[in-house]
């Protein structure tokens, strides 16, 4: 008598679980929260990358010499950082992490990459034609940079079956563009160990 | 009050046999064909739209993703494509792990029940396609990802040889300035070609002399030059300062695999058997040959893969696992059928006619992969050109292909791929 009231509610819990396992769930979380899912590089390590070059690029030397010997903040313009690495890594975010730090340190300036100049030189052309002589910015009195940043990211992977260390190693440079001295060379390493399921329902 | 309906595992099979024929009136045959129609007649728009509709089992998501990876690449959308490929790519990921549920209803049902999990060579030419596609765009560090990658595979299926997929991972390092590399990745594809019986190409023989030429690798040099016998081959100096025209054909479409099906009645109770396994049908490329040719010069194409040796051999590799699943599931079917019919004949009855209904071989596949790779290499004074490719056999009047005013810098590379799915077939056992 009782069994089909059983088997039906049964039947309803399966059912609700199933459907409560499919919707979405959205969370919102702090930017700076670590949430490691893939084990591939993430926002975080982009973070912590960034932060932790630019502490080191500015407690050198060469920072102090050349606010003795110019009596100016250094100009840096950001150059290629290639990915070597195992993964499509967001480039254009790190090196956004990183003048994002160095510029508000105070300690240099930045002046427009090689794609943003192409813009802003547009913007200028148009204002000599069309803006008024007290508000017109002039074509060639751009500020010339003086060091260049460059860098790769690289990784070595170590995998066994279902188990990855992975291993990635930041480069970063800055080379003086007046002759080719390089005054600062960072790098930042990271290792994580990555272990996938190797059975699923 | 006793208790006479069907057991669990009876319940269970039964369950999945009416599911499994309910796939089957979904469509999925019908879409088949009629992508094959489009493909085979170069109606790659089409064959997209095809895709883009298939809808339903989550059993063919990494089939639905290739196939719409594939046919976007062949409309030179190649960022789209990789989004695509990049999707199917996490999908296998998933895959990659052995779902008990899915293991249980290929063993009891049939073993199109299982969600579909791209083979090696598959999976290999997912990393090819997507550097092609980088290639092309001429994002070379994110197609260098993809070789690296690709390497990472054929750490992990130490068995397991493409050359072309090695002779592309030489290409793209040389993209990158990195001749080391570059000659590493030659000389496993000269070691994969030389394992598999294949003839070394012309193209990779230059590129071996040339680079173990510029790095010194002397002894290595001499083994290739006697081996090799080539008349001349441009020295690295030489190399940098000509630019340089690949054309690679992705020609024809992979075999399709077929259900051969045999099927018995037991002469004791009468009741029916069915033994369904894959095979591949033959299948004929029109176009044999391919010239690329510029003002000045032409030169023919080359094999450089033949995918359907591939598909071939991954299939001989899983038939011990295929057979021995449908000797299980026989076992499993009749088991229900018996217990059901002891109580009920006439429900037995209708579950054998089910078991056997159900009983199919699984022939999905990523069909919109080409049947063999084809490869011609032009050595070009720096400066503007127009090229040609000229396909010798095709029955189509567009089957030739112009690029005009290219210009090449010196030590440039530019390379032109184009799918010509073009082909037919006729079904039978090779």
């Amino acid at each position: 008598m009782n069994r089909f009231p059983l088997a039906a509610l049964a039947v309803t819990l399966c059912f609700s679980l199933a459907l409560s396992a499919c919707a979405t769930r959205v969370e919102r979380i702090e930017v700076d929260e670590t949430r490691d899912l893939s084990g591939e590089w993430n926002d975080t390590d982009s973070r912590l990358v960034s932060e932790e070059m630019v502490r080191d690029a500015l407690a050198r030397p060469w920072l102090d010499n050349f606010i003795n010997e110019t009596g100016n903040l250094p100009a840096v313009i950001v150059g290629q950082v290639r990915n070597l690495s195992h993964e499509h890594i967001n480039v254009a975010t790190f090196v956004g992490d990183i003048e994002r730090e160095l510029l508000n340190s105070g300690g240099v300036q930045f002046v427009a990459s090689k794609v943003e100049r192409d813009q802003i030189r547009e913007e200028r052309q148009d204002q000599e034609l069309n803006a008024s002589a007290e508000t017109v910015k002039r074509m060639g009195e751009e500020l010339g940079a003086d060091f260049m940043l460059q860098g790769a990211i690289n990784t070595i992977l170590d995998t066994e079956g279902k188990e990855q260390v992975r291993f990635y190693q930041v480069d970063l440079s800055l080379i003086s563009l007046a002759d080719n001295r390089k005054v600062w060379a960072g790098q930042k390493k990271i290792k994580k160990f990555v272990k996938k399921n190797s059975i699923r329902w | 009050m006793s208790c006479t309906g069907p057991k669990p595992l009876a319940a269970l099979v039964v369950a999945g046999m009416v599911l499994s024929q309910a796939a089957c009136v979904t469509g999925i045959g019908y879409q088949r064909a009629d992508l094959d129609h489009f493909l085979s007649n170069n109606l790659t728009a089409e064959a997209l739209e095809v895709v883009e509709l298939r809808r339903g089992s989550s059993r063919n998501e990494a089939i639905n993703l290739l196939d719409k990876a594939m046919l976007l690449r062949m409309q030179q959308q190649f960022e789209a494509s990789n989004d695509a490929f990049e999707q199917a790519k996490d999908v296998i990921d998933e895959l990659d792990a052995i779902s008990i549920g899915e293991q249980a209803a290929a063993v009891t049902i049939n073993d199109a029940m299982r969600k579909y999990l791209p083979r090696t060579f598959e999976r290999a030419l997912v990393h090819c396609f997507k550097a092609l596609n980088y290639l092309q765009l001429r994002q070379y560090d994110s197609a260098r990802v993809e070789v690296l990658q690709l390497d990472e595979l054929f750490k992990q299926e130490e068995d397991f040889r493409l050359p072309f997929a090695r002779y592309l991972s030489g290409l793209v390092f040389e993209f990158n300035q990195e001749p080391d590399n570059a000659l590493i990745a030659y000389r496993k594809a000269y070691e994969a070609y030389s394992e598999r019986g294949s003839a070394i190409p012309g193209i990779l023989q230059q590129d071996l002399l040339r680079l173990t030429d510029y790095l010194g690798r002397a002894e290595e040099h001499s083994l290739y030059d006697e081996e090799f016998a080539l008349v001349s081959w441009p020295t690295q100096q030489v190399f940098r300062q000509q630019a340089h025209a690949v054309a690679i054909l992705f020609n024809g479409l992979i075999p399709r695999l077929h259900s051969h099906e045999i099927l018995a009645q037991s002469p004791g109770d009468g009741r029916m058997h069915r033994i369904s396994t894959p095979f591949y049908e033959r299948r004929y490329t029109r176009v044999y040959s391919v010239m690329l040719a510029s003002d000045r010069a032409a030169n023919d194409s080359e094999l450089f893969a033949d995918l359907e040796q591939h598909a071939r051999a991954a299939l001989d590799d899983e038939m011990p696992g295929i057979i021995a699943r449908t000797v299980a599931r026989v076992a499993v079917k009749d088991r229900v059928v018996d217990e059901t019919a002891e109580e009920q004949p006439l429900i037995g009855f209708a579950l054998n006619v089910l078991a056997v209904l159900s009983e199919q071989a699984d022939t999905r596949a990523w069909y919109t992969l080409p049947q063999e790779i084809l490869v011609t290499r032009l050595e070009l004074e720096p400066g503007l050109h127009d090229l040609q490719l000229l396909l010798d056999g095709s029955l189509r009047a567009d089957a030739n292909h112009s690029w005009q005013q290219i210009e090449l810098e010196p030590g440039e590379t530019v390379v032109f791929g184009l799918h010509w799915p073009e082909s037919y077939s006729t079904i039978g056992r090779r």
